[in-house]
C-alpha cells in the first residue's frame, strides 16, 4: 500500500516517481517522468540523516558542483537538485540501456565493441581530468549504456575535485572497489587520482575483452598481492598490441604508468577512434556532424587580407546566405547592462559554420574547457554589417587575451590593407571594433560581447 | 496605501526571510521553493558585495553585471529601476525573485514582452517614442565605445520605427510592440536566462538547511 502511494506521488508537482532502479547505502534511485515534457529522468534520493551521520554533507555539496562542471556526451548529466528537511533529490539523466556490467556478465565482448566502450570511457575521463575532476571509483557497475549503445559514466559519489588535493598533490582517502583499485591505493600512501582512474580503466578494458577480472582471487589478501605486484595474465585471444597497452596501464609505478594523452596516441586505441566532438549551445549538448566543421590549423590560417582568399571569396558570393537583419532593438540588446546571464555566473581553433554563424573552438583544454568563441554576422542597414563576437565557453582571461592580442591586431592590419585600393575594387571600409571587455568578478565565467562592424563588407572569416 | 506598505516593508527587509516567505514567492513566480532558497544564496552574495546590509544597491547591481560598480549603462539603470518595484532605491529579495522569474525559460512570453517594453519606455509614457529609441541606440554605441555618424544612427532608428509603427504615429504602442516581437523574436533574447534552471546546482547549500517539509514536495 505504501509503495503504491509512493509510486504515484508527484515530486514538486513536476515528476511522477516510478519504479525503484537501484539502491545503495545512502541512496535509492527511482525512475521518474517529467509530466510537463514527458521526459524520463532518474531521481537519486538520499537520506539526509544517514549522510549527516557519515559526515558526508560537505561531500554531497561537492558532488553537486562536480556534476555541474562536467557536461559530456559520455557522462550522466545532473539536471537539478531538490531537498526537504529529511531528503535530498538528484534529478539526473535517465540512461535506458542499463549497466555495461550486465553485458559483460553474459560473456566477453568482441574486440571492436570493447574498444568502442574503452574509447568513450577514456574520452569522458580525459574530459573530467582536464577539469580537475577525478572519478576514483570506475568500474563496470558505474558504466551505463544509452539506447544508442553509447557509454555513460555515472555515480560520481566518490569523486573529489582537485582542490581537495593536499599540498603534496596526492589524495589520502581509501576508496574504490578492491578489484579495480590501483596498487598505490592499497599501499595507503597518498596517491595521484588521475593515475588511479587510468589503472581502473585498464581493469575495465581487461574485463570487457576477457570476460573476467585481471586481478582476482577468492582470498582477498591474495588478490591485493596480485594487484600490488601487477601480476596478471592475458588470455591467448588478446592481440600483442592490446597486451602492450595493458602492460602500460598496469604499470604498478604510478609515475611511469601510461597517461591519458599517451593512451590517445596508442596504436591499438587509435584504430577506429573518432574523438567525440561536441559543444553546448543554448544549454543543449550538440554533437558535431562531419560536414559541419573545418579545422583551421596554423598553416592554413591564411592572412585574412591575402588577395588569394579575397579572390576565392569573390568567386562564390552567391553561395553565402544573407545575414539575418538586425533592427535597433537587436542592437540595443548587445548592451552588457542588459545581460543578466552574467549576474550569477561565478588556442589553434576548430571552426564550425552555420549560415552566418562561425564558431571557433580552441584545442587547448584549459581547466574551464577549451576557449570557444562565436561570431555572428547581422545586417543592420544594407551597407552596415555588425559582427557579434562572444565567448561561449572557456576561461575569461584567455578570451580577453585573444581579443587584445589576436583579434584587434588582425583587424587593424585588415583596415590597413583595405585602405589600399585593390583589383577587386572593394569599398573603402574603415572598421570599428566594439569592445566592452570590462573585467569581471574573479570567479565569474563571463560572456563578453566584442562586436565589430565592417561597413560595406562582410567579415572575411565568412570566406573560409 | 501602497507607499505606506512600501515604507513598512522597507524596515522589515533587513530581516532574513523565513521559509514561509520563500513558499509565497515560489507560489507567485516560476521558481520552486528550493530554487528560491538557492536564489537567496545568490542574493546574499550580491547584496553584500559593497554594503553588507542585505539589500542590493545600484552599485552592487552594476558590480554584478560588469564587475565595475561605477560603470554607466543606460540599460543597467533601467533594469535596476524595473527590479526596484517599490521605487525605494534598493532591490529587496522579493523584488529580486519576482523580477528574475520573468527571465526564467518557463516564464510566460507575454511577461517578457511587457517587461522589455517597459524597459525601453524610458519616460514611462506608455509608448516607445522615436527619441527614446535613438537615446537607447546612442547609449549602446557609447557603452561599446563605438562612433557612428549621426546619419547612420538616424537610418537605423528610422528603419526600425518604420517597420514597427504600423499606425504611423511615429511611436510604438504595446500592440505594435507585440507584433514587432512576433516578427523578430530575437528582440527578447536577453529576456531568457537558461542558467536560472540550474540555479539549484550553482547554489546547492540549501540542501542542508532547506525549510521544505517532506509533505510539501
Amino acid at each position: 500500500m505504501s509503495t503504491k502511494k509512493e509510486a504515484q506521488s508527484l515530486l514538486l508537482g513536476r515528476y511522477e516517481v516510478g519504479k525503484l532502479l537501484g539502491h545503495g547505502t545512502f541512496a535509492k534511485v527511482y525512475h521518474a517522468r517529467n509530466i510537463q515534457t514527458g521526459e524520463s529522468v532518474a531521481i537519486k534520493v538520499i537520506d539526509k540523516e544517514k549522510i549527516l551521520k557519515g559526515g558526508l554533507i560537505a561531500h554531497i555539496k561537492r558532488e553537486i558542483s562536480i556534476l555541474r562542471r562536467v557536461r559530456h556526451p559520455n557522462i550522466v548529466q545532473l539536471f537539478e537538485v531538490m531537498a526537504t528537511k529529511s531528503k535530498i533529490y538528484f534529478v539526473m539523466e535517465y540512461v535506458r540501456g542499463g549497466e555495461l556490467f550486465n553485458k559483460v556478465a553474459k560473456g566477453r565482448l568482441k574486440e571492436d565493441l570493447a574498444k568502442k566502450y574503452f574509447q568513450q570511457l577514456i574520452s569522458a575521463v580525459s574530459f573530467c581530468h582536464t577539469r580537475g575532476v577525478y572519478h576514483r571509483d570506475l568500474k563496470p557497475e558505474n558504466l551505463l549504456l544509452d539506447e544508442n549503445g553509447d557509454l555513460k559514466v555515472s555515480d560520481f559519489g566518490l569523486s573529489a575535485v582537485s582542490d581537495q588535493i593536499r599540498q603534496d598533490g596526492l589524495f589520502h582517502t581509501f576508496c574504490g572497489t578492491p578489484a579495480y583499485v590501483a596498487p598505490e591505493v592499497l599501499g595507503r600512501r597518498g596517491y595521484d587520482a588521475a593515475k588511479v582512474d587510468i589503472w581502473s580503466c585498464g581493469v575495465i578494458l581487461f574485463v570487457l575483452m576477457a570476460g573476467y577480472l585481471p586481478f582476482h582471487d577468492q582470498n582477498i589478501m591474495a588478490m591485493y598481492k596480485k594487484i600490488y605486484k601487477g601480476d596478471f595474465r592475458c588470455p591467448r585471444w588478446f592481440s600483442p598490441e592490446l597486451v602492450r597497452l595493458l602492460t602500460r596501464l598496469f604499470d604498478t609505478n604510478p609515475n611511469t604508468r601510461i597517461t591519458i594523452p599517451e593512451i590517445m596516441k596508442n596504436r591499438w586505441f587509435k584504430k577506429g577512434f573518432k574523438d567525440i566532438k561536441f559543444y553546448i549551445e543554448d544549454d543543449k549538448l550538440c554533437s558535431v556532424g562531419d560536414g559541419d566543421e573545418e579545422d583551421v590549423g596554423s598553416e592554413s590560417d591564411k592572412s585574412l587580407s591575402e588577395s588569394d582568399s579575397e579572390l576565392e571569396y569573390r568567386r562564390r558570393p552567391t553561395c553565402l546566405p544573407r545575414p539575418a537583419s538586425l533592427n535597433a532593438f537587436d542592437l540595443i540588446s548587445f548592451s552588457a547592462g542588459f545581460d543578466l546571464s552574467e549576474i550569477a555566473k561565478v588556442v589553434s581553433f576548430t571552426v564550425r559554420k552555420k549560415d552566418c554563424r562561425v564558431r571557433l573552438e580552441g584545442s587547448r583544454e584549459g581547466v574551464k574547457g577549451p576557449l570557444t568563441i562565436a561570431a555572428e554576422i547581422f545586417e543592420l542597414t544594407p551597407t552596415l554589417r555588425v559582427v557579434e563576437v562572444k565567448k561561449k565557453g572557456g576561461d575569461r582571461e584567455e578570451y580577453e587575451e585573444f581579443c587584445s592580442k589576436e583579434l584587434k591586431p588582425m583587424l587593424h592590419s585588415l583596415a590597413m590593407e583595405e585602405s589600399i585600393p585593390t583589383s577587386q575594387s572593394l569599398p573603402d571600409f574603415s572598421h570599428l571594433l566594439l569592445d566592452n571587455s570590462q573585467s569581471r568578478a574573479g570567479s565569474s565565467n563571463s560572456l563578453l560581447d566584442t562586436s565589430l562592424s565592417l561597413p560595406g563588407s562582410e567579415l572575411p572569416s565568412d570566406t573560409e | 496605501m501602497r507607499s505606506f506598505l512600501g515604507c513598512f516593508r522597507l524596515k522589515k527587509a533587513v530581516h532574513k526571510p523565513g521559509s514561509g516567505d520563500h513558499a509565497i514567492l515560489a507560489s507567485e513566480t516560476t521558481f520552486t521553493v528550493n530554487e528560491v532558497e538557492a536564489l537567496h544564496d545568490l542574493y546574499n552574495q550580491l547584496s553584500s558585495s559593497i554594503i553588507d546590509d542585505g539589500l542590493i544597491h545600484k552599485e552592487e547591481f552594476q558590480l554584478a553585471l560588469f564587475d565595475n560598480g561605477s560603470k554607466q549603462s543606460l540599460l543597467a539603470d533601467r533594469l535596476f529601476d524595473l527590479f526596484d518595484l517599490k521605487q525605494n532605491g534598493v532591490i529587496e529579495f522579493g523584488e529580486f525573485v519576482r523580477s528574475l522569474s520573468i527571465f526564467h525559460p518557463n516564464a510566460p512570453e507575454a511577461e517578457k514582452v511587457a517587461f522589455v517594453f517597459r524597459l525601453y519606455d524610458l519616460r514611462c509614457t506608455g509608448y516607445i517614442e522615436r527619441d527614446e529609441l535613438k537615446e537607447l541606440v546612442l547609449a549602446l554605441l557609447n557603452e561599446l565605445d563605438l562612433t557612428l555618424s549621426n546619419d547612420a544612427v538616424e537610418a537605423i532608428v528610422d528603419k526600425t520605427i518604420m517597420e514597427a509603427d504600423l499606425k504611423g504615429d511615429g511611436r510604438i504602442d504595446p500592440e505594435e510592440w507585440k507584433e514587432l516581437v512576433a516578427r523578430h523574436p530575437s528582440i527578447l533574447k536577453n529576456m531568457t536566462v537558461p542558467y536560472l534552471t540550474e540555479i539549484t546546482l550553482a547554489f546547492p547549500s540549501f540542501v542542508l538547511n532547506t525549510g521544505v517539509q517532506e509533505s510539501e514536495l
